[in-house]
């Protein structure tokens, strides 16, 4: 985990030295200005912290092993094992990688990391945890009917996170992708929370205030769940292990 | 494909470690067409992936802003030149790091030790990752589709920027035993490869950008420069400051990871396999 205080920050030098130079020639780009693209990485840097999810890698692991038999046989559901054990990892990340970091970008970086309003930062926050973990646990759930899978895997994380805004803010699309963009799930698991941190929610030209947006985010988490709902329903099924 | 072998055997045995290397090629290659629409999907996916990452230039570019003093197709040729460089060293040679990672932690390195071959080289040679030619397809493509788009260079200019790729290769391989050295003593830790991702991003994008500090140190410290913008640099007739001092600097930093490799090696405990 200490490999992140390293891994995070390189990364970030690296935006800073770009972004300099793009904005060396000009104010603005799609109307954010330097200070606010940085706070932009910043921000994407230190929420992942929080949010960073590895229930997909695990399902997959136990169903392809076998193990998974055994969770079927415990009296806790495999659903509150993988999200207790994910909060577990976050809680000690949030110490570990989280505090170290984002004193590191404040104090030595001067990026302005606080947010707009503590109460709808941490709910937001919040909801993208649950967000996250559930499109994951879902891509988990496939390997019920995949057996390898680890290419769809990645392939999926990493078109997540283009279309969550966690590579580049989504602002930076042509306007009909940011349309397209706006009606899909992933903006809320990194967009929306940061553009809360930040105090002010745009995409396709289309502004909402910032309880809007969340409440927005919390009936997407609702229907995630449904959706995982579904498919354990279906995925359990079609499971047979022997021995394990 | 044998670059990485005539490093570490002098010149008697290069005939056999080429074909040595080639014998590990068939055999992975023969275990991953198991699964033969897993493979070409799996490439493709590979291929995919790598296209998200020209992708911020590109984006940056098509909102009007720019990189000063790069057009987007130099921009996007640095790239290329940078996956071109890694499409070929992380399926031929690259994957000794997580072969290394792997096999210490599983307990299969011990069987390495007993091979009739150096150690290094049954890395390498067991190493070799098919998937990852989507790397190198990758490269291929964004290189072409940049070369299209800018005046052509001269002849002069391949040599040049043919021989800058060959050192780019030999620091790749510098970087591929510094980290399966790592992996030697760090068990189990692939987290090693985004170390070497976030060091290695300052070589895909042009140096000016880069504050005097920090160009210093990737050309003549740890030479990051070369694994795209320098090359690429030569190709667009546009060469980068410092070239000699980094060729030097690379090979050195050849024989310098050899010998952290080396050192690592000797640090091997078996916990028995």
């Amino acid at each position: 985990m200490a490999v992140s205080v390293f891994v995070g920050p390189v990364f970030f030098i690296v935006q800073v030295f770009i972004w300099n130079a793009i904005y060396s020639t000009r104010e603005t780009v799609t109307g954010l200005t330097l200070t606010q693209m940085l706070t932009y990485y910043g921000i994407v840097n230190v929420i992942n912290y929080l949010t960073y999810d590895s229930s997909d890698m695990d399902l997959q692991w136990h169903i392809r092993t076998g193990g998974f038999i055994t969770f079927m046989l415990r009296p806790i559901s495999y659903f509150y094992y993988a999200i207790c054990q994910k909060i577990g990892h976050r809680l000690l990340a949030l110490w570990v990688e989280f505090i170290p970091v984002y004193a590191l970008f404040l104090f030595v970086f001067k990026i302005n990391l606080v947010p707009a309003s503590f109460f709808w930062t941490s709910l937001s926050v919040m909801l993208s945890f649950l967000l996250v973990f559930l499109t994951n646990f879902c891509i988990g759930i496939t390997g019920f009917w995949l057996t390898k899978t680890e290419g769809l895997r990645r392939a999926f994380l990493v078109l997540r996170d283009v279309c969550a805004g966690s590579l580049l803010p989504l602002t930076l699309f042509p306007g009909f992708i940011q349309k397209i963009l706006f009606y899909m799930p992933f903006q809320f698991i990194a967009y929306v929370p940061i553009r809360v941190f930040m105090g002010s929610y745009e995409l396709a030209g289309i502004s909402m205030s910032i309880p809007e947006v969340v409440g927005l985010q919390a009936i997407y988490v609702v229907i995630m769940f449904l959706i995982y709902k579904l498919l354990w329903h279906l995925g359990t099924k079609r499971f047979t292990g022997v021995g394990a | 494909m044998a670059f990485g072998n005539k490093k570490v055997y002098g010149g008697g045995c290069m005939i056999d470690a080429v074909r040595l290397h080639l014998q590990g090629i068939k055999s992975a290659l023969a275990v991953r067409m198991a699964y033969r629409a897993d493979f070409f999907i799996s490439i493709l996916i590979m291929l995919i992936v790598e296209a998200f990452g020209p992708l911020v230039t590109y984006l940056v570019y098509k909102n009007g802003a720019s990189l000063p003093g790069w057009s987007m197709y130099e921009a996007l040729l640095i790239q290329g030149v940078f996956m071109l460089s890694r499409g070929i060293s992380f399926p031929f040679f690259f994957g000794m790091v997580w072969n290394t990672i792997q096999r210490v932690q599983e307990g299969t390195f011990d069987l390495l030790l007993i091979k009739p071959r150096s150690v290094l080289q049954m890395i390498i040679v067991t190493g070799f990752d098919s998937e990852d030619l989507g790397k190198l397809l990758g490269g291929i493509v964004l290189f072409s589709v940049s070369l299209a788009n800018i005046p052509f260079p001269g002849l002069l200019l391949w040599l040049k920027f043919a021989a800058l790729f060959f050192v780019s290769l030999v620091v790749m391989f510098g970087f591929g035993l510094i980290l399966s050295g790592l992996g030697i003593v760090w068990i189990g830790n692939y987290r090693v490869y985004e170390i070497f991702y976030s060091i290695a991003n300052f070589g895909m994008y042009p140096a000016n950008i880069f504050s005097k500090a920090v160009v210093t140190f990737i050309t003549s410290v740890i030479p990051i420069a070369m694994l795209g913008y320098i090359p690429a640099s030569q190709l667009l007739g546009r060469p980068a400051e410092g070239t000699l001092i980094a060729v030097v600097v690379s090979i050195i930093f050849l024989f310098a990871s050899l010998l952290f490799w080396k050192a690592m090696f000797r640090r091997y405990n078996s916990a028995g396999g």
